[in-house]
């Protein structure tokens, strides 16, 4: 091979072995990762009104409607069932580690874990909750795909060691025009898929205290992986982010609103 | 007859004449012998079986609908509870099914299970803190509730303090790093005299950071798993008659309540400590094992010398000082650390077993909470209902039951009896008026329904909306308006106090009934006319035998019974081979014999007569010494008993022994097999006998 030939060569080597101009290295990825954690953060308090639709198997549909309160700075959160009238009362209580369940009908406080079936239906706390998927996650390019019409990134992200969520391993779909989430799926240590989940719509509303827009998924759609029949939406119908009480993170304000 | 008589005496005469006579003699001894014991055996244990089954929970017949997926399995099947279709009302039922004239009572029933979760030793006691405070709120403080106050503070202090001497052990075994610097601080401020100082500036405050702070880092909360079976209480009681009361007293009628069977309440609800205690003592009185030889035992001494972490964390500094003291005076030991007294307290051995078993419960027991739920208390039970939504039930539980002859049994000990307006909440049922409201709300939330396939194609598609952002109105929701009054907590104080009427308890759902007959005899012709009844075809009702009724443990004794059988049928072919060949090599000997009788003028019909019947007489002999040996053993054993050695054996013994009764027809029984098919395995050497020809007799050499 003359020296000219092996330059050609090594030069179609380099070139046909870059990545692509598009992918993202691993500082690209975090910044991504804390822009939509950041976007859907707010300064001050947030308050939304959900609807929460579960299909199962053999089973008419069950319908909820609920109050998510968060108080992004403390990390807390508050989920308080309303309707329909057996399961107002009822809630989830994050503080610091902990997520409580309360029953209203019992008077009892039970700590469960981050796999906790909220309600029963196949969201978790976290689909409820402020994004901190920077903060929890350590992600790795996967790709560029195409989702529908949409082109998007493709991630995996593994959790940092020593932090508690649901699933260890998540893959997701970032539209690259506006860098939302579009698809989710949730991955077990074993490396079997446990849930799908879509946010064909996002919302985004100004904040006072934050100085700019608040983004939310106005739809969630998740689909139960392990029984396949299953699945929920979650649809936020509105979103008030003026500031709460101060107390109402606390187990003494939840059983108020049942007396 | 004197032909009858002749062949009788010839027949008796080479009765022991021959060794093969004896062989085959020794072989119908044996197969008599099996074919009696092992029968009345088994008819003994289906006996007692089907006497404890029908007078626990299934009754004779039960009906269940006819729309189920699965067969009803009242003990349970394989993997939980059966897919059975619910029953809109009791009351149709019990009315078809009383026309009938063999029927005497019919039982509502329901089967379910869940799992109960229980917090850890802190959260049970500042669980118990916060029910102190939120009285005070309401009522006001008094003396006696202050009292209470400050003995569980107390008791929060000492497990505080007991934490930190669990983490300074944990420490050496890992490195300090892995220690979360949070929980640390968290529990140095626990124990800090500021903290309590301050404590009732700020109760609940306080309350909150030692439940979300200090609880989570003890790890010993439990799930237990649960199976009730719902019903009108006081008629199971009156119409069961092996269940009975053990501790408490019976659900007063009408009212809510529960009784929790002795045998879970002891397995899974004593402590830990207490139950291996007694475990050793019954393996010592009842089975004659010692601590020395059998390594289960030592297990428990190991389990509960080691595992005294739930007594220490039981006590406030009150009891332990006394504990202590008394642990002191037993052992007469200066050791301060009530853990390594309680260490060495336990450990056991055959010698002082008996008298430490007495001192735990005299001197130990007074301190501690035996039982984690206290009759009188409430159980909270949280289930999965049918619907899907979640429902809790707080349910007093009044006392203790067993099914007699069935104390043992984890099947019959997992049943736990509970009252059926509380079965029915747990299991969901939506009222009309519930299910519109759902119609309501999932109408007006406009969600359209994507099938899982589609899903991208659907929400992401060209077809789907172009943009994926919108500007949000600003929302301004009002909680008042969302959160409707709701007495939930109320409501349910008020449910426990109220009494349920007859027509309450029958006008509503259920998953089976259960008949009893008013003749047990004629259990097959009822369960055939009654499933033939239009009646209960319109109400889609399925009728089954008590057998079918509790699953793979009702086709039990079938089992083994066509075991018996296999063993039988497949001893007989040997059997047959056996006598078969005998003869053959007999009648071989006795050609010249025969040979004569036939010169003398003996008929073919005396030469084949002679030979069956000294078989028949053979097998009656031998048969009935089998017969006889075979009763003899079942009656020693129906005085002595054969004992339940393991806990599966005590359900189909329905107790601690069996006392096995012979029958006629085990007799009987064995006497036709035997006979019939000697005589059968004769047929052909006889058949061969008269075809000797006297002139090839006389020929033959000696």
């Amino acid at each position: 091979m003359t020296p000219r030939n092996l330059l050609s060569a090594a030069l179609a080597a380099v070139l046909l072995s870059a990545p692509p101009a598009l992918a993202l290295d691993a500082a690209g990825m975090t910044k991504l990762l804390q822009e939509i954690d950041d976007r859907q953060r707010n300064g001050g308090d947030y308050k939304s009104l959900l609807y929460l639709e579960q299909k199962e198997k053999d089973k008419a549909d069950t319908v909820r409607e609920a109050l998510i309160y968060r108080r992004d700075a403390d990390d807390k959160l508050m989920i308080l069932f309303t309707k329909p009238k057996g399961e107002a009362g009822k809630g989830y209580l994050r503080l610091d580690k902990n997520l409580w369940s309360y029953d209203p009908n019992v008077g009892k406080w039970e700590r469960r874990t981050e796999r906790e079936r909220i309600a029963g239906t196949d969201s978790r706390r976290a689909d409820f909750d402020e994004s901190r998927l920077a903060e929890e996650y350590v992600p790795t390019y996967e790709g560029e795909e195409g989702l529908g019409k949409f082109k998007v990134h493709k991630l995996a992200l593994k959790a940092r060691p020593g932090i508690d969520v649901a699933y260890p391993v998540i893959k997701l779909w970032v539209d690259k025009d506006t860098d939302n989430i579009l698809k989710r799926q949730e991955f077990a240590l074993s490396g079997r898929l446990m849930r799908t989940l879509y946010y064909p719509k996002w919302q985004k509303l100004f904040s006072e205290s934050k100085g700019t827009d608040v983004w939310y998924p106005q739809e969630i759609r998740i689909y139960d992986e392990v029984e396949k029949a299953n699945s929920t939406i979650v649809l936020i119908k509105s979103v008030d982010l003026r500031s709460l009480e101060a107390n109402i993170f606390t187990k003494a304000w939840l059983e108020s609103k049942s007396r | 007859m004197i032909t009858l008589k002749l062949l009788l005496q010839v027949a008796f005469r080479n009765l022991f004449k021959s060794w093969v006579n004896l062989i085959i003699g020794g072989v119908i001894f044996f197969a008599t012998f099996l074919v009696v014991t092992g029968g009345a055996l088994l008819d003994s244990i289906d006996s007692s079986m089907s006497r404890s089954i029908i007078g626990s929970i299934a009754g004779h017949l039960q009906v269940y609908s006819d729309k189920s997926k699965e067969e009803l399995a009242l003990f349970g099947a394989m993997g939980g509870e059966t897919d059975i279709a619910a029953l809109d009302s009791f009351a149709p039922i019990k009315a078809a099914l009383e026309k009938h004239p063999n029927v005497q009572t019919v039982v509502p029933m329901g089967t379910s299970g869940a799992l109960i979760t229980s917090g850890n030793t802190v959260d049970l006691t500042l669980a118990r803190l916060r029910a102190l405070y939120r009285k005070n709120t309401a009522e006001g403080e008094t003396a006696e509730r202050r009292g209470q106050i400050d003995s569980l503070k107390q008791h929060v202090r000492q497990l505080a303090e007991l934490l930190q001497s669990e983490l300074a052990t944990r420490r050496e075994l890992i490195r300090e790093d892995q220690v979360d610097p949070a929980d640390a601080a968290a529990l140095e401020r626990a124990r800090s005299e500021a903290f309590w100082a301050d404590f009732d500036k700020d109760p609940l405050g306080s309350l909150e950071f030692l439940e979300n702070q200090l609880a989570p880092q003890v790890a010993d909360g439990d799930l237990l798993y649960i199976r009730y079976v719902g019903t009108d209480l006081a008629s199971f009681q009156k119409t069961f008659d092996r269940m009975q009361i053990v501790d408490g007293e019976a659900v007063p009628p009408g009212k809510r309540g529960m009784l929790l069977s002795k045998f879970f309440y002891e397995e899974f609800l004593k402590l830990k400590s207490a139950r291996r205690m007694d475990l050793i003592k019954e393996a010592r009185d009842m089975n004659k094992k010692t601590i020395a030889l059998d390594p289960l035992l030592q297990r428990y001494v190991k389990e509960t010398s080691t595992q005294t972490r739930e007594i220490v964390f039981q006590l406030d500094p009150i009891k332990t000082k006394q504990a202590t003291a008394r642990l002191q005076d037993i052992l007469k030991s200066q050791e301060t650390d009530l853990s390594r007294l309680l260490s060495s307290f336990l450990t056991v051995n055959d010698e002082n077993f008996d008298l430490r078993y007495k001192q735990f419960y005299e001197q130990l027991v007074p301190l501690l909470d035996l039982y984690r739920i206290k009759l009188g208390d409430k159980l909270t039970i949280t289930a999965f209902s049918r619907t899907g939504y979640v429902q809790s039930v707080s349910v007093p539980i009044y006392g203790t039951y067993q099914f007699s002859g069935l104390e043992k049994s984890p099947l019959a000990g997992a049943v736990n009896l509970m009252d059926l307006v509380s079965f029915r909440e747990l299991y969901g049922y939506l009222t009309e008026e519930a299910k519109a409201e759902i119609a309501q709300l999932k109408q007006k939330s406009g969600a359209a329904e994507v099938k899982r396939e589609d899903a991208e194609e659907a929400l992401f598609g060209e077809e789907s909306s172009p943009t994926l952002v919108a500007e949000a109105t600003p929302g301004l929701i009002n909680d008042d308006e969302q959160v409707s009054a709701n007495t939930a907590a109320l409501r349910s104080e008020d449910m426990l106090k109220r009494v349920y009427s007859q027509k309450e308890l029958e006008d509503g759902m259920v998953l089976s009934a259960a008949i009893i007959l008013k003749d047990p005899e004629e259990l097959n012709a009822t369960l055939a006319e009654l499933a033939r009844t239009q009646e209960l075809k319109d109400l889609k009702l399925r009728v089954v035998s008590w057998q079918q009724a509790v699953g793979i443990i009702g086709q039990f004794v079938l089992m083994m019974k066509m075991v018996l059988w296999g063993v039988i049928v497949i001893l007989f072919v040997v059997v047959l081979a056996i006598i078969n060949n005998a003869v053959m090599m007999a009648t071989l000997q006795r050609v010249r014999e025969v040979g004569t009788m036939r010169a003398i003028g003996a008929q073919r019909s005396f030469i084949l007569s002679m030979i069956l019947l000294e078989t028949v007489v053979l097998g009656l002999a031998f048969g009935g010494l089998g017969a006889g040996a075979g009763s003899a053993l079942i009656s020693w054993l129906g005085n002595v008993g054969i004992p339940a050695g393991t806990e599966e054996l005590y359900f189909f013994f329905s107790g601690p022994r069996l006392l096995p009764t012979l029958g006629a027809n085990n007799l009987i029984t064995a006497f036709a097999l035997v006979v019939g098919v000697s005589l059968f395995s004769t047929l052909y050497p006889a058949f061969l006998a008269t075809r000797v020809s006297p002139v090839t007799a006389m020929q033959t050499d000696e």
